[in-house]
């Protein structure tokens, strides 16, 4: 563990040592057991690791921790609040757009990264939102639904 | 599929960068993205002992137009180039090929320095850069020299830079009103996709919009790199645009080309497509020009 590195994750700091070729996704998961990150692929291409580092959606097998050290991340774990679930993980029930859940965490954050630039998107802005993040159980267009519903009321 | 073990390097300034890579030559590769790069270790395809993080050297971020050039600096991250106003309105093949490449999720990572040194021939970015003009300036500790990318690319993977060099910037001439660009890519999907072929096309008219003065196409994943079809850029110039030299220019660039036979497609049915993704793009780049022009 040659790096000491500080990631504030979902507004908590956390002081890590960390070795150089560790992803970002595997420290979240193996070292801090924030385990609501996914990992598929492990390539870049299924989007299930997806994290907002700096406002940004990325896949976090594809960011060596030694590249986050200093910068803000959201995982799936600080979406809701101590009482409340984020209106995209409220409307993602509503609307059925969870089947197996494996993509879900990521597909949240690719959305939140979306509504945060864009809270009023069109369907085809959604689709291309997502269009990193597989999921093998929905077919899409709940999600969609979901997505295009929470955009309605958020942010609360 | 973990990564190989390297020791970890990040400089804070450009000279210190370069000086790392004249110190560790071949045993170091520089860092931006890691999009390609970390994928590439994870499969075990090559295994650096060293990699050179430029992701904090300031120098390489952002871009800028000053003195009608636009410097677009090395680690410009895809989706920046995806979002800037002054690319979209002047340079539209560059637009499209910026947000068509990979998804959200990797443009968010991605550099445009990086997919041009990772040279794989289906590239969403060197095509419309080589549209464009597009020129590199590549440093190293005995100083910099700017490269066209017409002569950058030499074989999958394989570019003119030295072991020693970094990639600092993209260099593009801001293009004249009367002209224009486009770009397309052939995939069986919209994200994620690795071009069956792609095409971008650059027109420059003359002031009344009547002929053409310069025309540059660039074909992608139809050779080993990018390539300029030289003979359908020939015969467009001089020419007045229109539909059925746009289709000649695109039967003349298809006979350039020079595909293979892959998983993705045949070569027979890549050089159809990079006949009609020409005459698409040139149809484009026309269209784009006149609207511009238009705005003058």
């Amino acid at each position: 563990m040659d790096n000491k590195i500080t990631l504030t994750i979902n507004s908590k700091v956390y002081e890590i040592r960390v070795e150089s070729n560790q992803t970002l996704s595997e420290v979240l998961r193996d070292q801090l057991r924030l385990t609501g990150t996914k990992v598929g692929c492990n390539m870049g291409d299924c989007g299930a690791c997806a994290v907002i580092m700096d406002g940004k959606p990325v896949n976090a097998c594809l960011v060596l921790a030694v590249q986050a050290n200093g910068r803000e991340i959201l995982t799936v774990e600080g979406l809701a609040d101590e009482r409340d679930l984020h209106p995209l993980q409220r409307a993602f029930l509503e609307k059925g757009a969870v089947q197996c859940g494996f993509c879900t965490p990521g597909m949240l954050l690719s959305a939140k990264g979306l509504l945060d630039q864009n809270p009023t998107p069109s369907e085809e802005e959604i689709k291309m939102a997502i269009s990193g993040n597989l999921c093998r159980c929905t077919g899409y267009v709940k999600i969609i639904e979901a997505i295009k519903s929470a955009s309605e009321t958020y942010p609360l | 599929m973990l990564l190989p073990k390297f020791h970890y390097h990040e400089p804070k300034t450009l000279d210190e960068a370069c000086q790392i890579m004249e110190n560790l030559g071949a045993m170091a590769r520089p860092i931006a993205g890691g999009t390609d790069l970390l994928v590439n270790m994870k499969q075990g395809l090559i295994s650096p002992q060293n990699l050179v993080s430029l992701q904090r050297i300031e120098e390489l971020a952002g871009m800028d137009l000053s003195g009608g050039m636009l410097r677009i600096k090395a680690c410009q991250t895809v989706s920046e180039l995806a979002k800037s106003a002054e690319i979209c309105s002047s340079l539209n093949a560059l637009n499209l090929g910026a947000s068509a490449l990979g998804s959200p999720l990797i443009r968010n990572l991605a550099t445009v320095g990086g997919n041009l040194v990772s040279a794989r021939p289906a590239a969403d970015l060197p095509p419309p850069l080589m549209a464009h003009g597009a020129k590199v300036i590549l440093k190293s500790v005995s100083g910099e020299r700017t490269l066209s990318l017409d002569s950058f690319f030499l074989g999958p993977g394989q570019t003119a830079m030295k072991t020693d060099e970094i990639m600092a910037e993209v260099l593009i001439e801001q293009p004249k009103a009367s002209s224009g660009s486009g770009y397309l890519k052939l995939g069986v999907r919209k994200a994620l996709e690795i071009s069956i072929v792609n095409v971008a096309s650059y027109l420059e008219l003359d002031e009344g919009h009547k002929s053409i003065r310069l025309a540059r196409i660039v074909l992608g994943a139809v050779a080993p790199t990018p390539m300029r079809a030289f003979s359908a850029e020939e015969m467009l110039m001089g020419e007045k645009p229109d539909e059925k030299l746009f289709y000649k220019a695109g039967q003349a660039a298809s006979k350039e080309s020079q595909p293979i036979d892959d998983l993705r497609g045949s070569a027979d049915y890549r050089r159809d497509m990079v006949s009609v993704l020409t005459q698409r793009t040139l149809a484009m780049a026309l269209a784009n020009a006149l609207t511009r022009g238009g705005a003058h």
